[in-house]
């Protein structure tokens, strides 16, 4: 082919320029260490490098989730460790209390302290977390979900439960509402409970509740779960259903166990004719009322036998309320360890995802340097080497020779 | 003996005009467009004296140039394949730049913002992460307007050198057109020897036209050529010069159209597919406008779902969420050319539906058609374009004002002005929905063990929605809602009412109540904000196949492939169009070497005809001399 002046040059400088231009870009991709600068480079991994990087922020905003939600469950289960130490105290002063001897001043002083006790509580169920919201308010965290009434406490607050997004599709609370810790407390023993009768006439007798039990799950379901338990006699009494039908009698000596429609309960003491015990299924109690009952049942009154076994029955009631409470907190406490299990399990799932993310990221744009490096010296080599032989050839001219 | 003189002059003559050319070449070598030329010598007819004929000489019968049409030809048209990706390379790289980047820019303000909501999730009641959910959407929108700006100006950059391109083509046009007479006049005058300079002008003249635009010529008998671009449009013919112009869009006055002068300023753009000013156009109709579509309709798909969103929950004072963004509605621009004034006004009907495609909506025989921009392809429309039944394709719905008049034409712009209106205009964090319009609540007098789970709102619109209602056990397995017919229980199953919905499982006790109501107060809760969080990964658009990071992603592959793929072409033809720069050159170009040789042999044979001359002259002195020496 016949080549002339004007083409050598040319495409000299078209190849220098294109020589150049590589040259850049190799200098390019080694500065930012990554295989391609745009998605020009390479669209389909950019567009996935893309995806993986929104992947990427949103586990580490999973993470971000479950330290915060980390801190508020933290802060919950301390509270209600402190919740469980101060309902012991109670329960030592019930024990205490529940001691045949003591004077109306020494009940007086164990009611003193039931009340600071109860000032306690109230101030744990009124824990704020760093960002001043009622843990145990429910939704309505700015309000302050429980306050003081003359048989418990109010609670504010409502049932809403926080969730936290700590994973792809898995949500877990972040608290627990006070209605459902403080509020939500079965009476007795979970199931049932036996009271003194409520209304006039009270009971004249010295019986006072011990333990109760179900004996016989089934039969205690087949029933409405309401009698009355009434004394005919000191020795005899007489089991009656919610329609008042006589469905059990029997002897009774103290320290016997009643048994009937799957219910056991221990008496103690001596019943007078025509006391009776109530047996209902157990319903919810604020955990004030319980200390707030404890209070009351602790006030000064006669000293007769017949009023010591009423205190004694609303000190044992007192009892199974702390000792619902206990389990109640513990449930609880279970409940938060169980979710600060996965968060911690989550937050080590993320770190996995993350470094898997991260490899991916840097497999599609991360840069091969011992490739690149090579290709720059390759790329500098043929560089001065296309300048070199330009500036060779460009003397070669036949107007050099001719003399 | 006289013809040795006439001899060695016509071969002095011949050669100085053979040196002269050489010159001539020489000194041309780096004129661009110039021919190498070369003389063109005959030996003259031989003189008989009687018995034999003696050569006559020799003569310069024309300067010739070295040209070949076929390899002209195919460098203009290689030349304007390579102006047209040139200048749509310039544009894609640009966009690529602006959006291929997967760190920074869009991607990154999107995850922020949709972070910040999984913070204020975090701490619903703290102003703090409120207020950076708020930046966090500043910046969002910022970074869509900054990039529908940027794209804004490329498309004002393309106006520009459209406008420069025209003017250039009129000016080469005229040129052409003036070169052609004097080609016509100069080759009359010679007897029709070509005047070489005049043609090399000329073609370099072609040549830097079909650079702006893809040009074909024909010539005719007398040396003049015409010249065509396009589909055949006249340029350059008989003489005649069509003067192009630019006119403004007939639906959008910021985008200009080329158009013929003449013939009611015909707009030919469309025909327009090679050279610098092909490249314009499709640049702007096939990366621009396509980006600023495309880009709209993630802006139109984030400001829909936000605010929808936001409308289901309630606010730290308890009111229903306010929209945080605000996109424009699509645009629908009546034609310049409509006879009548019926306007359009459109909406989105449906997101899952909207695509990033402008639509042309006209009216003809008492029937709409709905053409794709894109695809050119027909939509199915349904309803009459009223207000009570509007016409529903694509996701949208077109309401016009009145009956068009028939020929009229819509431009339809579903998402082309949503980026660049992007905005924010929530101010008040507290007016940020992360709590959920209604809660539930099981009664403490509860014997049974159920629980209900936190409900949902379906329909924020619905009047009774923040009503409080009683689901009551009647039995173990029925429940009434305020008192109304008695439903089945399933533990688990859904229950709604009144645009809620919400679960009860377990094992409910006869007589069990539990309460669905108003949130209001409830301003701990999040339960909205973490539905919100969640939102760029839902498929909300392509009838939710896409979630908005998918849309982010192949919008950057989508530009990424593009301006690969226009890489690719332009290297190709840059391979291409050096090829037939060669093939001219080899032809027409000058090598130094080669005059230097020729410069050489004219100057050889030159001296050679002046010694001729010499020993002529040396041979009449001695016949002289000789006769001299006789007579005297």
């Amino acid at each position: 082919m016949r080549v002339t002046d004007s083409l050598i040059q040319s495409q000299f400088l078209a190849a220098v320029s294109s020589l150049e231009s590589n040259l850049a870009q190799t200098q390019n991709e080694i500065s930012s260490s990554s295989s391609f600068t745009t998605a020009a480079g390479n669209p389909a991994a950019a567009g996935a490098v893309n995806n993986y990087t929104q992947a990427l922020a949103q586990s580490q905003q999973y993470v971000t989730n479950s330290n915060a939600a980390q801190t508020r469950l933290s802060t919950e289960d301390n509270s209600l460790s402190q919740v469980q130490s101060a309902l012991q105290s109670l329960r030592d002063l019930a024990l205490e209390a529940n001691n045949s001897g003591l004077s109306d001043q020494d009940r007086s002083a164990i009611a003193t302290q039931a009340t600071q006790i109860q000032n306690t509580l109230l101030g744990l169920a009124n824990t704020q977390d760093g960002n001043g919201e009622y843990l145990f308010g429910g939704f309505s965290t700015g309000t302050q979900p429980f306050s003081l009434t003359s048989t418990g406490a109010t609670y504010n607050g409502d049932q809403g439960q926080r969730m936290v997004q700590i994973g792809p599709g898995q949500t877990i609370p972040d608290s627990d509402n006070g209605n459902a810790v403080f509020q939500q407390i079965k009476t007795g023993n979970g199931t049932f409970n036996v009271t003194e009768p409520t209304g006039a006439p009270a009971n004249t007798g010295t019986g006072v509740v011990g333990a109760t039990s179900v004996s016989n799950p089934e039969t205690y379901a087949a029933g409405n779960g309401q009698y009355t338990i009434d004394f005919t006699a000191p020795g005899t009494y007489e089991v009656r259903d919610s329609t008042n039908a006589v469905i059990d009698t029997g002897a009774y000596a103290s320290g016997g166990t009643i048994s009937f429609a799957g219910i056991q309960v221990n008496l103690t003491g001596a019943p007078a004719a025509g006391d009776s015990f109530s047996v209902a299924p157990s319903t919810n109690q604020s955990l004030f009322a319980t200390v707030q009952n404890f209070v009351s049942a602790l006030q000064p009154g006669s000293d007769s036998a017949a009023s010591l076994a009423q205190m004694n029955n609303g000190i044992n009631g007192t009892l199974n309320n702390i000792d619902q409470a206990l389990d109640q907190m513990s449930n609880v406490r279970a409940d938060i360890g169980g979710r600060l299990n996965s968060i911690t399990t989550q937050q080590s799932v993320a770190g996995t995802q993350q470094t898997q993310l991260q490899s991916n990221i840097s497999s599609l744009q991360g840069l091969d340097y011992a490739a690149a490096i090579t290709t720059l010296d390759q790329q500098n080599t043929t560089l001065s080497a296309a300048l070199q032989a330009y500036a060779q050839t460009q003397g070669l001219s036949l107007f050099n020779f001719i003399k | 003996m006289s013809d040795i003189f006439g001899i060695s002059v016509t071969a002095l003559q011949a050669f100085q005009a053979a040196i002269n050319t050489t010159g001539n070449n020489i000194a041309n070598a780096s004129t661009p467009g110039y021919d190498r030329e070369t003389v063109n010598l005959a030996a003259n007819p031989p003189q008989s004296n009687g018995t034999v004929s003696v050569g006559g000489g020799v003569s310069v019968t024309g300067i010739g140039r070295a040209y070949s049409q076929a390899a002209t030809n195919q460098l203009n048209q290689s030349q304007s394949a390579l102006g047209q990706l040139n200048a749509l390379q310039n544009y894609s790289t640009q966009l690529d730049n602006l959006l291929g980047t997967t760190s920074g820019g869009l991607s990154t303000a999107l995850q922020s913002f949709y972070s910040a909501f999984s913070d204020v999730a975090n701490a619903p009641t703290s102003t703090a992460s409120r207020q950076a959910l708020l930046s966090k959407a500043q910046s969002l929108a910022g970074s869509f307007q900054n990039t529908s700006s940027e794209l804004d100006n490329l498309n004002q950059d393309v106006n520009t050198r459209i406008t420069a391109d025209v003017t250039q083509i009129n000016s080469l046009a005229q040129a052409i057109s003036t070169v052609n007479k004097q080609i016509q006049v100069g080759t009359a005058q010679d007897g029709g020897q070509p005047p070489n300079e005049l043609l090399d002008q000329r073609d370099q003249l072609l040549s830097q036209l079909s650079q702006v635009v893809g040009v074909s010529t024909t010539t005719q008998a007398d040396g003049t050529i015409n010249v065509f671009i396009g589909n055949g449009q006249p340029l350059v013919l008989q003489g005649q010069v069509t003067q192009l112009t630019t006119v403004q869009n007939q639906y959008n006055a910021s985008q200009l159209e080329i158009s013929t002068a003449a013939a009611n300023g015909n707009v030919i753009s469309g025909s327009i597919t090679s050279g610098d000013l092909g490249g314009l156009l499709a640049a702007r109709n096939t990366v621009i406008n396509p980006a600023l579509n495309q880009l709209g309709q993630v802006a139109t798909a984030i400001s829909q779902t936000v605010n929808s969103q936001q409308a289901q929950g309630l606010d730290l004072s308890g009111q229903f969420g306010a929209p945080i963004f605000s996109v424009s509605a699509p645009i629908a621009t009546a034609s310049k050319l409509n006879t009548d004034a019926t306007s359009a006004t459109v909406s989105i009907a449906n997101l899952g539906g909207l695509t990033s495609d402008n639509y042309v909506l006209s009216y003809a025989g008492g029937a709409y058609t709905l053409t794709d921009q894109t695809t050119s392809s027909d939509v199915t429309l349904s309803g009459n374009g009223t207000a009570g039944n509007p016409l529903t394709a694509a996701g949208l719905s077109i309401v016009l004002s009145g009956t068009p008049a028939n020929g009229d034409t819509f431009l339809v712009q579903p998402t082309a002005a949503a980026a660049s209106s992007f905005k924010v205009v929530m101010t008040d964090p507290s007016q940020i929905a992360a709590a959920g319009a209604v809660q539930a609540s099981a009664s403490n007098a509860n014997t049974g063990n159920a629980t209900i789970s936190n409900p949902t709102t379906l329909d924020a619109a619905n009047p009774n929605l923040l009503t409080a209602a009683t689901i009551r056990f009647t039995g173990p397995t029925t429940y009434t809602i305020n008192g109304g017919p008695a439903q089945a229980y399933t533990s688990g199953g859904n229950i709604g009412f009144d645009g809620w919905e919400t679960e009860i499982s377990g094992t409910p006790a006869t007589g069990d109540t539990f309460t669905v109501g108003s949130n209001v107060g409830g301003t701990g809760d999040n339960s909205n904000a973490l539905l919100a969080a969640n939102q760029q990964s839902v498929g909300v658009l392509s009838n939710g196949t896409t979630s908005i990071t998918d849309a982010v992603s192949s919008l950057i592959t989508g530009l990424g492939a593009q301006a690969q793929e226009i890489n690719t072409a332009q290297s190709a033809q840059s391979a291409v169009n050096s090829q037939a720069q060669a093939s001219v050159q080899s032809v027409s170009g000058v090598n130094l070497d080669e005059e230097a040789a020729s410069l050489l042999q004219w100057q050889q044979a030159y001296q050679a005809a002046a010694q001729a001359l010499a020993v002529g002259s040396s041979l009449f002195t001695t016949l002289i001399d000789s006769v001299n020496g006789t007579f005297t």
